[in-house]
């Protein structure tokens, strides 16, 4: 029985000029008791698809020239349903929430912060089951965050959003979402802002919880891992419209449409593995028991009450030609041990080796001519390039400083050679970051790094805001670059894909500490630490969800 | 979005905030105020001048409106030529206000030094030479009166006038002393322009200098920083103000430095806010990393990033100190003699009489400044806002 159906769906945006068609001829229905997984990259218009259906678009910057929404199976709109872009915000208001309810991706900004759970929560009933005594919908708080397995849900009513982990902030949203039993629930990225274990359980409960109430479910994802764990029905989008849709099993196994094929070949899990060269035995860095702890001060006169350790007895070294993959969840400190590793932080104690000598305590002063031999990418494309200075500049002055070339014409033509050798054209020296893509500036970023001709260099999560196609892009890239110049690449990531094409060794962190190192393939296969068992076993993989089912 | 290639000229971000600005009307609106009264200042000797522009007398031509231009014309005139002529040149901005600086210091010095009108002016010559005959061609300003050419309006005074009615023109009337209020409007548009830059000027250097530190250092430096902001908003400019003209005289270059020093706390704190900011971005981290010395993390990568705010700032800054020496003036503790619309203002209820155009023009002047400022400000907060700048997108993911 259908839910939800879109008919030949438009939708255009504006930026107060001109009129972009984001969703361009959608079609698709979403029935009782189904997931629907629409997959696609960043910009293909899955999100604004879910905010038309809502009704959550921008006013007066936002059009649907052509194509209807229904929504069916409300008692008194009958067997011909409810079409939801023709209705009033009255009618809207009574639906969302009520009827349809939504789950965003960012759970850390999705609660308002200076309300209680539990008031959040009394909210949406008040409004939409005015009926209900006050009695009755505490009871029914209670029961709802009981059923997403919220840990001790008395207690928690009466707690502020700021005392709950992300997992736990995105199964109150989940509750909230269904607390006046939706017919229709919409996902929007709900794991993705997650931990690869908290990830698993939320997928898990989604799972049951749809099975128990017999929901229909629109969720929307860019990781066809996370579809082969969920999806009954996949609807692939391109820049708007629908490429291909059908049964998981047949999408993912055997995809018709190319667009569907390259990406699933762009998965790193799928790429091909070239032969690598033996790596040298050359060492490179070296840290030794390395100790990064926080103070945590208290009180007026700022006591030093605890410490924080963010690393907490790390050793590890990276050679000359080879990627080690530094592997963890968030906040088990591999950022910290990352920046403290170039010296961004100073380290409490332990000490770093690069090529042999100790810079662990090296003054800032000595420490500037040494940079040149290690260099860093960071995670955030948006941020990673100075936005006000031109390409040539950021690429030209780190040269001026260290002395490379003799003049700038010299130093000009270096970064030309490097943007050719990161695939970037030349005319980018002349333009400013804002005018290149997520990937583009990670290329953009790279090539600076490589400018000072480093023998190691820091990867920081610098893939996991990009799309797959343009990672598979970057990781080739990577891989080319150490196997050629024989640089030493620590890669900090928490996807298992990557690490599985890129690196030759890895090591797992857990709270500050290393919890298993060894060659990339023996810690894939058989891994020693209950830990990595745990993760590696959460990991939603395309091949063994659809292997198992 | 998708690596796809996007071929269009590049612009650097101070040109994208300029097209941005000058878009809105009410950034043209106020801009045009503004450049209408920097004219004004500059070219006020050639516009409101008892003494005629060109003139030959017993045969003999002469200007005595340039040799009675006194130091502060001519740096008026040179700094404007200046700007104008560095605004043709390429070069870099910080380059080109550093030359501009040292060029209108080295204008300030050359002034004083060689220039030196007459001291004693008689306005009252030019009149009686003509109506003497002497003069056989006068060219005059289009206000034929000086700011101080006072007891225009012989008025009840008894002394004959030497000139007839229809030649004493005042277009919008005569103050107390009988000087020509809109002679003294145009060179009192010189004491409301420099007041506002100046003061604002130095507000923010020193704001700059100290938030920077504060937000770059963080720690004891911060804690000081912000103890130091603290203390200096406690003090009430107007206050100190009137103390320092009650024990130091009057003086416009000290009213300039005292608004100044009392009113950088503001811009401190944005500057501070901005750089802890992006002392954790990663371009920043990226440039420690390279090896980048100080200075260069500083000015080039962290400066021009949190510059906007402070731009912002700066416009409705410059609004508040015409308006604190506007105030000032209005309590009849601005200049003796300058003429200032806050002390025109001032005049309007002093005789026993209320006389309205000495309240409405010097008014006038002072509200639609004040307002220019805070169109441009307001009009400079919208263009460099990246929310209002790009709106659709980024809704697509």
């Amino acid at each position: 029985m259908k839910l939800l159906e879109i008919e030949d769906l438009v939708t255009e945006l504006s930026d107060g000029h001109d009129w972009m068609r984001a969703v361009d001829g959608v079609s698709l229905e979403v029935r009782r008791g189904e997931t629907f997984c629409l997959v696609g990259e960043s910009g293909s218009g899955k999100s604004v698809t879910a905010l038309s259906v809502m009704g959550l678009l921008p006013e007066m910057r936002h059009r649907h020239p052509r194509g209807r929404i229904r929504l069916y199976g409300i008692a008194d709109q009958g067997g011909d349903g409810l079409d939801l872009l023709g209705a009033g915000e009255t009618v809207l208001s009574r639906v969302r929430g009520g009827r349809i309810g939504m789950i965003f991706q960012e759970p850390m900004t999705s609660l308002n912060p200076v309300l209680t759970i539990g008031e959040q929560m009394d909210e949406a009933l008040q409004l939409h089951q005015p009926e209900m005594t006050e009695d009755g919908r505490a009871e029914r708080i209670k029961a709802a965050l009981e059923e997403v397995r919220m840990p001790d849900p008395a207690s928690r009513v009466a707690e502020y959003p700021h005392r709950l982990s992300g997992g736990q902030r995105q199964r109150v949203m989940i509750a909230m979402a269904l607390i006046c039993e939706p017919a229709l629930l919409i996902a929007d990225e709900p794991t993705t802002a997650l931990d690869v274990t908290v990830q698993a359980e939320i997928l898990k409960l989604l799972r049951e919880l749809q099975e128990r109430r017999g929901m229909g479910v629109l969720f929307i994802t860019h990781d066809f891992g996370v579809v082969a764990q969920i999806a009954d029905t996949v609807a692939v989008m391109r820049r708007g419209r629908l490429v291909e849709c059908g049964a998981a099993e047949t999408v993912l196994r055997r995809p018709q449409h190319a667009y569907t094929q390259s990406l699933i070949a762009a998965l790193p899990e799928r790429l091909e593995r070239p032969a690598r060269p033996v790596s040298g035995h050359e060492q490179l860095v070296e840290i030794r028991d390395l100790k990064v702890h926080f103070p945590v001060r208290r009180g007026f006169l700022r006591r030093v009450v605890d410490h924080l350790r963010a690393v907490d007895g790390v050793s590890l070294e990276v050679r000359a030609g080879e990627v080690v993959a530094l592997v963890g969840e968030s906040g088990c400190g591999k950022t910290t041990l990352g920046r403290a590793l170039l010296r961004l932080l100073e380290p409490t104690s332990g000490s770093i080796l690069l090529e042999g000598r100790d810079i662990t305590r090296l003054p800032r002063q000595a420490m500037r001519s040494l940079r040149r031999r290690m260099q860093v990418v960071f995670q955030d494309p948006g941020s990673s390039l100075n936005p006000r200075l031109p390409i040539a500049t950021t690429l030209i002055e780190p040269m001026r400083v260290h002395g490379i070339g003799a003049d700038d014409d010299e130093r000009r033509a270096r970064a030309l050679a490097l943007l050719e050798r990161v695939e970037m054209p030349p005319d980018s020296l002349w333009r400013y970051p804002h005018e290149f893509s997520g990937g583009q500036r990670q290329r953009l970023a790279i090539a600076r790094a490589l400018v000072l001709e480093p023998r190691f260099i820091l990867c920081d999560e610098i893939t996991s805001a990009l799309d797959v196609s343009v990672q598979a892009g970057i990781l080739k890239l990577l891989r080319r670059l150490v196997d050629e110049e024989g640089l030493g690449m620590l890669f900090i990531t928490h996807n298992m894909g990557v690490v599985e094409y890129l690196a030759d060794r890895m090591a797992v962190m857990y709270a500050g500490r290393l919890v298993e190192t060894g060659l990339t393939d023996a810690v894939l296969r058989a891994p020693q630490d209950e830990y990595t068992r745990s993760l590696l076993a959460a990991v939603p993989r395309l091949d063994g969800a659809l292997l198992s089912a | 979005m998708t690596e796809t290639k996007r071929l269009q000229p590049s612009r650097p971000w101070s040109r994208q905030v300029l097209a941005a600005l000058v878009r809105r009307s009410g950034a043209r609106i106020g801009l045009v105020w503004i450049s209408l009264l920097v004219l004004v200042a500059t070219f006020a000797p050639f516009i409101a001048n008892t003494h005629p522009l060109y003139m030959v007398a017993n045969g003999e031509g002469s200007s005595p409106a340039l040799a009675n231009l006194e130091p502060v014309d001519w740096i008026w005139l040179a700094g404007f030529f200046l700007a104008l002529f560095l605004a043709l040149v390429p070069g870099k901005t910080w380059v080109r206000v550093l030359a501009w600086l040292s060029g209108v210091a080295g204008a300030t010095v050359l002034a004083y030094a060689l220039v030196s009108p007459p001291i004693l002016t008689v306005y009252e010559q030019y009149r009686e030479m003509e109506a003497a005959g002497t003069i056989e061609q006068i060219v005059r300003a289009p206000i034929p009166y000086s700011a101080k050419d006072y007891l225009r309006d012989y008025g009840d005074t008894g002394i004959e006038a030497p000139l007839a009615v229809s030649e004493r023109r005042h277009w919008l009337g005569t103050e107390e002393n009988g000087a020509d209020v809109a002679a003294r409007m145009i060179h009192a548009s010189r004491i409301a322009l420099g007041i506002g830059f100046i003061a604002t000027g130095i507000a923010l250097v020193i704001g700059t200098l100290i938030g920077g530190m504060m937000g770059y250092f963080s720690g004891v430096v911060d804690i000081i920083g912000m103890r130091l902001v603290e203390i200096f908003e406690a003090i009430p400019t107007l206050f100190l103000l009137l103390t320092f003209v009650a024990f130091f005289g009057r003086s416009i270059y000290m009213m300039m430095i005292i608004i100044g020093i009392t009113s950088w706390s503001g811009y401190a704190r944005y500057v501070r806010a901005e750089f802890l900011k992006l002392r954790e971005q990663d371009f920043v981290q990226a440039a420690v990393a390279c090896g980048l010395p100080l200075p260069s993390i500083l000015f080039r990568h962290m400066l021009p990033n949190g510059l906007a705010p402070l731009l912002v700032a700066a416009s409705f800054g410059v609004a508040s100190a015409i308006l604190a020496e506007a105030t000032l003036s209005f309590l009849g503790l601005g200049l003796v003699d300058d003429p200032s619309w806050g002390q025109m203002l001032n005049q309007a209820v002093q005789s026993s009489t209320f006389n309205w155009w000495l309240a409405v023009f010097p008014g006038g002047a002072i509200f639609f400044t004040v307002f220019a400022y805070n169109l441009v400000g307001e009009a400079l907060r919208d263009a460099v806002d990246p929310h209002t700048q790009r709106t659709a997108q980024g809704a697509g993911r």
